[in-house]
């Protein structure tokens, strides 16, 4: 049976192990760089490693920056009396993409998840700590994925900030605008139901 | 293969794709099983969002033969396991439900009674009964339905009559109580009282496997703690991952693990 050559196959072995490619696939991607201008497939080497040379954590936040600080943090014009705190920077991503929301960020890095043996000392937890008390944060919206480990990092968290003197929010569950009451679930519908608000 | 439709307990999720999730489960009707849930984690699709841990589903399963994962076709939520929203003890005693279920029982292997049992250890955790209470019925009962109870009546090591009353040892490795003869040859012995020894007894009665747990004297709580922590660890082969945070299931201690 013939074979790719080392360095294709090496190159399909390296593609196949990226989230969500198969091996077909990665012979896919593979054979396109192959037929591509030179310049192009270069160009997304070269981005891979200016990405890996140049990407680090904020050190506030834990977003993805390529200084010591992100340009969230940065920025003098957000609001700096409410800082959300998400599980991974693509949360954080989503929630900016909404634009509904002008305040700072916290990234946790993950979440408890005990049986995974991940516990708080892995996640950022302690910085989070140390930016409210030395912040003048008014609110904390809890931001964590609306799972039951989610649920459980966003109580651990507001635990650890019940001394302080600012209001820990989070963000509200239930029905999707645009759905019909019909055909949500009972769990959709009590979520709904506990979380009314006033007209 | 021909699908089935059974009700399930959710006790592991892993992150397999973009899209994917490996679920662990313990059905009523098929035991523990490991299916792949093709699109699980889109909002859309025929789980929506039901995979959470220790949340009871209404599911659809392809099993499989050998080591190959099970298929998951279809999930709905029947109840979400809401503990972790207001108390951390709460919540700690559910992911220790659902490691020891994970840790205990086999693929294939059904224990209709069992399921039954953890469903309503989780609605009483989920509501106000006393967690610990609730999580020593929780422990023994399912060492009793698996055929792993500890022998209380009888010396486990020769079989002859431990008198009642007064302390009394328990051999971790030997499997329950043990006789004054045997007592001095036995390795890992652990020295309990006469009350602990009623209490086991009723916390082991096939009476107490439904109802409210029967009640655990507050004296009596840390000799029972470590003795069933030790029983339970000899084993699996090693201490559960959550029984270190049980002790934010005590009254005296918080949930960070702080002393109230």
């Amino acid at each position: 049976m013939a074979e790719w050559s080392h360095s294709v196959g090496e190159l399909v072995d390296q593609l196949g192990r990226l989230p969500g490619i198969g091996r077909k696939t990665a012979e896919r991607l593979a054979y396109h760089l192959l037929r591509v201008p030179q310049a192009e497939a270069l160009a997304l080497s070269e981005s891979i490693r200016r990405v890996r040379e140049n990407v680090r954590y904020c050190e506030t936040c834990f977003n993805l920056s390529e200084g010591p600080r992100c340009s969230i943090c940065a920025d003098p014009r957000r609001d700096a009396t409410r800082l959300c705190v998400v599980e991974q920077p693509r949360d954080l991503m989503s929630l900016e993409q909404a634009g509904a929301y002008r305040g700072l960020y916290h990234v946790l890095l993950g979440r408890i998840a005990p049986l995974d043996g991940i516990g708080p000392d892995q996640l950022t937890i302690d910085h989070l700590v140390d930016r409210v008390r030395s912040g003048s944060f008014r609110e904390i919206i809890m931001a964590t994925n609306p799972t039951v480990e989610g649920d459980g990092t966003s109580l651990y968290i507001s635990n650890l900030l019940s001394e302080y003197a600012l209001e820990v929010t989070r963000l509200a569950r239930g029905i999707t605008a645009g759905s019909v009451l019909e055909y949500a679930n009972r769990e959709i519908l009590a979520d709904a139901l506990n979380g009314r608000q006033k007209f | 293969m021909a699908s089935e439709k059974t009700d399930a307990l959710v006790l592991r999720t892993i992150e397999f794709s973009e899209t994917s999730l490996v679920v662990v489960l313990l059905t009523r009707q098929f035991g523990k099983s490991s299916a792949l849930a093709k699109g699980a984690r889109r909002a859309k699709g025929p789980f929506e969002g039901a995979l959470d841990l220790l949340s009871i589903c209404r599911v659809v399963i392809i099993p499989k033969s050998g080591d190959t994962l099970d298929l998951l076709t279809e999930a709905k939520l029947q109840r979400r396991f809401r503990a972790g929203e207001r108390n951390l003890g709460r919540l700690y005693a559910g992911y220790y439900v659902a490691e020891l279920l994970r840790e205990m029982t086999d693929r294939g292997d059904p224990h209709p009674d069992l399921y039954d049992l953890a469903l309503e250890t989780l609605e009483e955790l989920d509501g106000e009964t006393d967690v610990r209470a609730c999580l020593l019925r929780f422990e023994l009962q399912t060492l009793r339905l698996l055929g792993h109870a500890p022998t209380i009546d009888r010396c486990a090591a020769c079989g002859s009559e431990v008198p009642e009353g007064g302390r009394f040892g328990f051999g971790v490795t030997s499997g329950g109580v043990l006789c004054a003869a045997c007592r001095p040859a036995t390795r890992q012995v652990v020295l309990l009282r006469g009350a602990t020894r009623e209490t086991l007894r009723s916390l082991l009665s096939e009476a107490a496997v439904s109802g409210p747990p029967p009640p655990v004297p507050a004296e009596l709580h840390g000799e029972l703690r470590g003795v069933i922590n030790r029983y339970i660890t000899n084993l699996l082969g090693g201490p559960p991952r959550m029984q270190s945070y049980l002790a934010a299931a005590s009254p005296t201690i918080d949930g960070q693990g702080r002393r109230r």
